[in-house]
């Protein structure tokens, strides 16, 4: 590929697209989240005083309503986190008492190592299963990896989660009940290996369903290549299976992998809330559900602002790859 | 503190996902080989213990008194002025004296010398007074809107000017922690510094806390050196304590009948109350200062409220929904020292309950098996939280018990969000922690009537108010106390079923904790009924007998 050729003209105005579609989304996503989470049947007032409500009288209320801004109208309250947004505060935490970007800041890096490890592995051993299905086709070794995925993809990640749980932390106890670390040990004591042990079982739990779902879309693609004319070609002139999907299949089953890898991101959130609920493992899962369950609007608006981000990278990066992977779908590619 | 909506949704949360159950079933079976050898298990001495107490709303939010971090016990890194043994008694503990002056309105309390912060600073009257002046005004949880003003007097005395007679401040002296006037921040909460027993080693939201002794302590040092808090849920709780990593955990009662090796289970008789709120007022189309219903033309009839208290059998709730854990409560205050000996009443008597409607004018005209009286039949809604299957339970049950005396009672579980419109007219199952009598105050006085969730079914009685008001202008808790009973039944009149029967309370739920055979927490024999405050308040009396 050579660069000085590459239509860049077209890829600025693919990347001025894509922002536009992001500031579009971010306006979507917060007007719609506020709006939700406004209506929900938790009133935040009452979700922060919690068992406090007969020691909390009424003239206390209304200082903690005035302290939160939630004596203000739904949409006053909007705009007034829409210029604070502005001058970059994405607001302050009623549930955590904290600078919503600062929740996120220390919950997002233990989200992260979680759902790397997950997204790793569930495309590693994704794509190698459906490669192995694929060439074997209706062999036993096929069956297995697909009862195998079947199975995994119609299973909840809280139940894999809890039955994970079961087995390696309960019967088994080689590995940890639940958090990031081992109790009573200091931060500056805990070594790698056991952050590892505590993150292998919600890695585990959170990478299952995705290897299912790539397998399976990994499978047909090869049986498709498999049963192309130009394999069928390669076949006649003495190339072996190996060969043809080495030569032929890896770039064209990375295809569906991929997108499908990046568009995982989604779930992969979502399931991170489950599965960090679960193994009580402190990431940015169960600060969301502790924001929606207490009508925690700056968090809750924050985190979905946050995903909403990671979402979008990760399907820009989808598209970027595609140029890397497949000519024939490169930008710009009609036009040069 | 068990209004626990946010507990409470949160443990629904987990129970939406269904597993729970499963989680529960398969470690139930595995109880024959504890391994204490297991990953991830920490060495236990003498010196170092690991609890999970499961503190779900203080771990969020840290560990600032100013903010409402107390945890109804010994806020652990803060001293408090008075300090509650485990007994209940108040004892002085930063103060060395105090009095309320004839107005009752100026408290004057004199505090100890020579008592350091953690960072080695002196702490003076002019940390007493910040701590106060900043808890009234950060909009916390602490309700301080009674204090006027803060005077410091000298280096060690202070006088807290009150706008009203109020007993009941005695609780916010007993449980407000002091804070350094010169390190109060807004990161304090995340790094407490104070005058208390333990000082912070390292908090992990979400996960555990570290405390060790604080070397400075002026009290007794305590025993038990260093501490760690889990905040894990229910389940990994058990589990944990099951593999052998926790020493004491508190588990849901309904886990409680299992067995742990090495453990023994231990029932706690807690401040929560469970009871049905009535409207206590027809409905003449009154609405609230929100524009919610007042009242109810059912419940607003005396007799309909004390038939309901008579033929509802507590002691089967307390067996079939609370696994037994737990008591039958006739008031609001069951199991506190101030509770009224005479407004017990027996219960589970249908026959009395049935002479009550039917000298009220209760028949059944029609023979559907429910009373009629002018026109109007026996019937209400209860309202519950849809997502709580202990108060589900509850409601149901007295429902039966209700059918046969003729008193149709429709279950209806419903979000906080709809039970806050329609608690001033339909009755509601509340569970509260009453180990403040302020919460009396707030559910049964006729100023607390604003259409909140104090006083729900707009109660007033002008006697029980006189006895509350007198009860607040007392100069002594135990002053205070006699008042408190005679709001409860006075022979005469009250707030409990002999009297108004404005609610009908139900059963205290009991605290289950598993805590290990070789920590001594202290009274572990003692299964009195009494409340005794938090496991934690005599923390630094605990001793491990083990080697």
């Amino acid at each position: 590929m050579q660069l000085t050729n590459y239509p860049w003209k077209f890829i600025w105005r693919f990347l001025l697209q894509k922002l536009l579609h992001l500031f579009l989304l971010l306006l979507a996503v917060s007007v719609l989240t506020f709006v939700l989470v406004s209506l929900s049947p938790v009133n935040p007032i009452d979700a922060y005083i919690g068992s406090d409500v007969m020691r909390v009288g009424a003239e206390q209320r209304a200082l903690i309503a005035q302290r939160w801004g939630l004596d203000q109208p739904m949409t006053t309250r909007f705009f007034l986190w829409l210029g604070q947004l502005l001058q970059g505060n994405l607001g302050t935490s009623i549930t955590y008492n904290q600078l919503v970007s600062e929740v996120i800041g220390d919950r997002f890096g233990a989200s992260l190592a979680l759902m790397a490890i997950a997204w790793l592995l569930s495309g590693f051993f994704g794509v190698i299963l459906g490669i192995l299905a694929g060439a074997k086709e209706g062999s036993l070794l096929d069956r297995i990896i697909r009862l195998y995925a079947y199975t995994l993809a119609s299973a909840p990640t809280f139940w894999i989660a809890l039955l994970l749980l079961t087995v390696f932390s309960v019967k088994l106890q080689v590995t940890p009940i639940c958090c990031a670390s081992p109790p009573g040990v200091l931060l500056q004591d805990v070594t790698i290996w056991q952050r590892l042990q505590h993150l292998i079982l919600p890695a585990l739990a959170l990478s299952l369903m995705g290897v299912a779902n790539i397998a399976l879309h990994t499978r047909e693609k090869l049986i498709e290549i498999l049963h192309s004319n130009y394999a069928l070609f390669a076949c006649a002139q003495g190339e072996t299976i190996t060969g043809i999907i080495w030569h032929h299949g890896l770039r064209n089953v990375a295809l569906p992998a991929i997108t499908l890898q990046f568009a995982s991101l989604s779930e992969l959130f979502g399931g991170s809330v489950l599965a960090e609920k679960v193994f009580d493992y402190p990431g940015l899962g169960n600060a969301t559900t502790q924001a929606a369950l207490r009508s925690d609007v700056p968090l809750l608006v924050g985190i979905v602002f946050f995903s909403a981000l990671f979402v979008f990278t990760g399907n820009l990066m989808a598209d970027l790859a595609y140029q890397v992977i497949d000519p024939r779908i490169r930008i710009g590619k009609s036009a040069s | 503190m068990i209004f626990p909506k946010i507990k409470k949704l949160n443990i629904v949360f987990r129970h939406c996902l269904g597993g729970v159950l499963l989680l529960q079933s398969l470690t139930a079976c595995s109880s024959t080989s504890p391994n204490f050898t297991a990953a991830g298990a920490i060495s236990k001495s003498k010196d170092e213990i690991v609890v999970a107490l499961g503190w779900d709303d203080f771990d969020d939010r840290g560990f600032d008194p100013t903010l409402g971090w107390n945890y109804y016990g010994p806020p652990l890194f803060q001293s408090t002025l008075l300090r509650r043994n485990e007994k209940l008694e108040l004892v002085n503990d930063l103060a060395q004296s105090y009095s309320i002056s004839s107005d009752r309105k100026i408290w004057t309390f004199t505090i100890r010398q020579n008592v350091r912060f953690s960072d080695g600073q002196p702490l003076t009257a002019e940390d007493v007074a910040y701590t106060f002046n900043q808890t009234k005004q950060s909009g916390g949880l602490v309700d301080l809107t009674m204090l006027d003003k803060v005077v410091v007097k000298s280096q060690y005395k202070i006088e807290l000017h009150l706008k009203r007679p109020q007993i009941t401040f005695i609780n916010q002296t007993a449980s407000l922690g002091i804070v350094p006037k010169h390190a109060h921040n807004k990161d304090y909460f995340k790094k407490p510094i104070g005058s208390g027993p333990y000082r912070l080693v390292q908090w992990n939201r979400g996960q555990q806390l570290i405390i060790e002794a604080n070397p400075d302590y002026y009290g007794t040092p305590p025993a038990i050196k260093r501490l760690v808090f889990l905040f894990t849920q229910e389940d990994a709780t058990f589990a944990a304590a099951k593999a052998g990593r926790v020493q004491i955990a508190r588990i849901p009662s309904s886990l409680a009948v299992q067995q742990i090796a090495g453990m023994k289970l231990y029932a706690r008789s807690s401040d929560g109350h469970a009871g049905l709120m009535f409207p206590f007022v027809p409905n003449t189309g009154k609405k609230t200062p929100k524009g919610d219903p007042i009242g109810n033309n059912v419940t607003a009839d005396r007799a309909i409220r004390q038939a309901v208290n008579y033929a509802i059998n507590r002691q089967f709730l307390v067996d079939n929904i609370l696994e037994g854990y737990g008591s039958p409560a006739y008031t609001p205050v069951s199991g506190m020292s101030w509770e009224e000996p005479n407004a017990v009443i027996k219960d589970a008597n249908a026959n009395k309950a049935k002479q009550i409607l039917a000298a009220a004018g209760w028949r059944d005209r029609n023979s559907d098996g429910i009373l009629e009286k002018q026109g109007q039949k026996a019937e209400f809604s209860i309202l519950y939280p849809a997502q709580d299957t202990i108060r589900q339970g509850l409601a149901l049950a007295v429902a039966q018990m209700l059918k046969p005396i003729g008193i149709q009672a429709n279950v209806e579980g419903k979000s906080w969000k709809e039970i806050a419109t329609r608690m001033h007219s339909d009755a509601v199952v509340y569970v509260l922690g009453t180990y403040d009598p302020m919460v009396i105050y707030n559910l049964y006085h006729s100023s607390a009537r604003l259409g909140g969730w104090q006083n729900p079914g707009y109660y007033a009685n002008s006697a029980v108010d006189s006895m509350l008001d007198q009860g607040m202008a007392s100069a002594l808790e135990t002053e205070a106390s006699l008042f408190w009973k005679k709001a409860q039944w006075d022979n005469q009149t009250g707030i409990t079923t002999k009297g108004d029967a404005a609610s009908a309370w139900l059963v205290s739920p009991d605290q289950t904790y598993f805590v290990s055979t070789c920590l001594d927490i202290g009274k572990l024999q003692s299964q009195d009924r009494n409340y005794n405050g938090s496991i934690l308040a005599n923390i630094t009396a605990w001793k491990w007998t083990c080697n």
